[in-house]
């Protein structure tokens, strides 16, 4: 049992570790600033609307909060790996007892903590912009916000996941583009699948197919975020079975992740 | 554990390069052993496998033949590593951190209780004399200060066996001094040492025995007192040189 919390301590020395050195780089504040001055912008882009301005704040700063968390996720994943061995930092990590599946792990849960506090310090300015700009409350802007920007962050797992594991194989410029192309393309998967199926043509189709079951679908999850960000009530049960697909992904990538670094040599 | 702590049989490493598949053989059937509290010195130019005999002896690479253990334990393996302290060549650490997180952090990878671990860290610090910079983010370190460092965290775990690559890189001369007494200190509380350097007065002050790998092959071990006294060699530059095959130039002289 002590055996057991002893190797989960050392994922949480990692994720610990992972997370200060994360917040402590003045980059990362910058993105911050960057999301404030889009949400500022939204803010007189909807004066300049006919009564559609908390409807352009919402939309337009859900998707720079989405948008920024997901550089941050892409550009800090995809290094993650590859910026311990360039520092050779990975040297003194993998000659103490620590396994692949650990340091994967600890990485991958100290990113997406700091990832995780962007997103809520995000999201609770961007519900105290909505207070100051429509008569509701602080507290009930903060309850019509928490949904939505929950699915953004399980959506940024998701991409932080992506990341990590294309950084354990792939080269610097690559890892980025497929993370990339592997975050678009599970936005529109269901289109792609439609378009194989309009073409009539069966290899098309099982090739779409394919795309779609082997590569994430996030199209549902950016549905139900909509509808939860106007008020409808969201279908728990979706929303239940997109969080366990999410996360039987993940699990799915870093134990991929862990296997390649587990078997690779640093010279 | 008594007798063999540290042997390679037949240790050989060939890398493939990616463009053309031509493979080069970096290490060539080297055997080196080392026995328990001895202080080996592995001794070498530049490129001749040092730190690729290290890294195999770590884990960090797999042999392409032949075989290598650690403590009797094949090298990499976790019970190994738990016992071994390990310094690379010009450390580099979390520039974010500090020095007193960072040792703390390696504590905690080999899974040493916090209180013990507070307590290693400041007799650490205090031993490579860097308590008043402890709390200062290591991007402000000089080099000579991450090596100080690094040689704090490579004892953290109170090693059984160290392996060191060139310890003395980036050190003053008092850091060098430091360096010894606490290789002075090491041999005498029974730590094996295993160590690479360039530094030929170091390596005769603190080793038993040497090791010469050239071009990689391991092409001489001897214990230095066999050097020194009964040799025809004047010390152990010359012994180094002769191994290799070069001639001592500091014969000859350039035309006047």
């Amino acid at each position: 049992m002590s055996q057991c919390l002893n190797e989960f301590q050392k994922i949480f020395a990692i994720a610990l570790n992972t997370y200060r050195e994360i917040i402590r780089d003045r980059i990362f504040y910058s993105f911050f600033v960057f999301v404030i001055f889009i949400i500022l912008l939204a803010v007189v882009l909807g004066n300049l609307s006919v009564g559609q301005d908390e409807r352009i704040l919402r939309d337009v700063g859900l998707a720079a909060i989405g948008l920024i968390g997901g550089i941050i996720a892409i550009f800090a994943g995809c290094n993650l790996v590859s910026k311990e061995i360039d520092k050779k930092t990975i040297f003194v990590i993998f000659t103490k007892p620590v396994t692949g599946w650990q340091f994967i792990a600890g990485k991958y849960l100290g990113l997406s903590a700091a990832v995780l506090l962007m997103v809520t310090l995000m999201g609770l300015f961007m519900s105290g912009v909505l207070s100051a700009a429509s008569p509701h409350s602080f507290g009930s802007q903060i309850n019509s916000l928490l949904l939505p920007v929950v699915l953004v962050q399980l959506e940024l797992l998701l991409v932080i996941a992506i990341a990590i594991f294309f950084s354990t194989f792939a080269t610097p410029v690559m890892r980025v583009l497929f993370t990339l192309g592997m975050w678009l393309i599970a936005h529109l998967g269901g289109s792609l699948r439609e378009f194989g199926r309009l073409s009539n043509n069966h290899p098309l189709q099982t090739l779409t197919n394919a795309i779609y079951w082997t590569l994430p679908d996030l199209a549902n999850l950016t549905r139900a975020r909509n509808l939860l960000m106007y008020g409808n009530q969201g279908n728990h049960e979706v929303i239940t079975l997109i969080t366990c697909y999410i996360i039987s992904y993940v699990l799915i990538l870093l134990i991929m992740a862990s296997i390649i670094t587990e078997h690779r040599e640093f010279s | 554990m008594t007798g063999c702590l540290i042997e390679t049989k037949g240790l050989t490493k060939e890398v493939v390069s990616q463009f053309l598949r031509k493979r080069t053989c970096i290490l060539d059937g080297v055997d080196i052993t080392v026995e328990q509290g001895q202080t080996f010195g592995l001794l070498g130019l530049n490129g001749a496998g040092k730190t690729t005999t290290i890294k195999l002896l770590l884990g960090l690479l797999k042999p392409t033949a032949g075989t290598a253990t650690v403590l009797g334990r094949t090298a990499g393996s976790r019970d190994a590593l738990q016992k071994i302290g390990f310094l690379p060549e010009n450390p580099y650490f979390y520039s974010q951190l500090t020095a007193r997180e960072c040792l703390l952090f390696m504590a905690s990878l080999f899974g040493v209780p916090k209180e013990i671990a507070r307590e290693r860290t400041e007799k650490l610090l205090s031993l490579v004399k860097m308590s008043t910079n402890a709390n200062l983010p290591m991007n402000k370190y000089s080099k000579g200060m991450l090596q100080r460092i690094g040689i704090a965290q490579s004892l953290i775990n109170e090693p059984q066996v160290i392996f060191w690559d060139e310890p003395m890189s980036g050190l003053d001369i008092i850091g060098r001094r430091d360096v010894r007494h606490i290789l002075h200190n090491l041999k005498e509380e029974g730590c094996t040492i295993f160590f690479n350097s360039h530094l030929l007065p170091d390596v005769s002050e603190i080793c038993d025995t040497i090791g010469i790998l050239h071009k990689g092959k391991l092409i001489a071990q001897e214990k230095i007192a066999t050097i020194s006294t009964q040799g025809h060699y004047k010390d152990l530059e010359t012994y180094f040189l002769q191994s290799i095959g070069e001639t001592d130039d500091s014969t000859q002289r350039l035309p006047q």
